[in-house]
């Protein structure tokens, strides 16, 4: 299954505002895109409480996976919003 | 996890933070009720309210299941004097960008405390039951209750 190993660039971690943009943008990724924590638990990503309960920190790793047809390209967009520093206001 | 020091949800909730009979005009209006009793705990300077307003006005901080986590910006930190937690229960609904939100669970942390934090909200929302409990919830024991630490859950 594809997948990209991604360092999260946001200075607060995957919180309320990283992880809300994070999940709505796999919620329209076309398929399903799961993410894993650096303690291995998955959840699937366009939720974002599942997001939030992994309690992602700056500067942990995670991995993103996706199966499908699309999926190389949601884990390329995907993975670059994680590389970003979602929070500057 | 990032913060195994975390501590528990309910130990940063004041009974007199859980108010389960309230009711706002719109979203505006509860997230300053929400501000207002963190700010009776002691927990921030009234600027953290501000601070609450300017984020939901960035991005809403709608959760799902019928709860929203109204928290401050990044600037707004330095306006919080110890993490703490208010928990708002609206029975009539307030209409929160197109979803409808009966529970409001203010959030008031320094640091990167809010991640340990949000990460124990969402795993006790992500039970159906917990959280349509939450939503129904009439009594500050039956919120401490639900938010308790999950002894399934530590690692």
């Amino acid at each position: 299954m594809p997948e990209r190993t991604v360092t999260v660039a946001s200075s607060v971690g995957l919180h309320a505002r990283p992880a809300s943009l994070f999940s709505q943008a796999a919620a329209k990724a076309g398929v399903p895109v799961t993410l894993t924590n650096a303690a291995g638990k998955s959840v699937n990503a366009a939720s974002i409480l599942g997001v939030l309960s992994l309690g992602i920190g700056h500067g942990e790793e995670v991995v993103l996976k996706a199966e499908g047809s699309d999926a190389e390209t949601a884990l390329d967009s995907l993975a670059e919003l994680l590389a970003t520093d979602l929070d500057k206001d | 996890m990032s913060d195994d020091t975390a501590p528990a949800l309910t130990a940063l909730i004041a009974e007199k933070s859980i108010r389960l009979t309230e009711t706002a005009t719109d979203k505006f209006d509860a997230i300053r009720q929400v501000g207002a009793a963190l700010l009776e705990a002691g927990a921030i300077d009234a600027s953290y309210i501000d601070a609450m307003i300017t984020r939901e006005n960035t991005v809403s901080t709608y959760v799902g299941e019928g709860v929203s986590i109204p928290h401050g910006t990044l600037a707004g930190k330095e306006s919080v004097k110890n993490d703490a937690l208010a928990v708002l229960r609206f029975p009539d609904g307030i209409d929160w960008d197109g979803n409808e939100v009966f529970v409001c669970v203010g959030i008031a942390a320094r640091g990167n405390g809010h991640i340990a934090l949000l990460s124990q909200l969402a795993t006790v929302l992500m039970d159906p039951a917990k959280a349509e409990a939450l939503r129904a919830a009439t009594t500050s024991a039956e919120v401490y209750e639900l938010l308790k630490p999950d002894p399934e859950q530590e690692e």
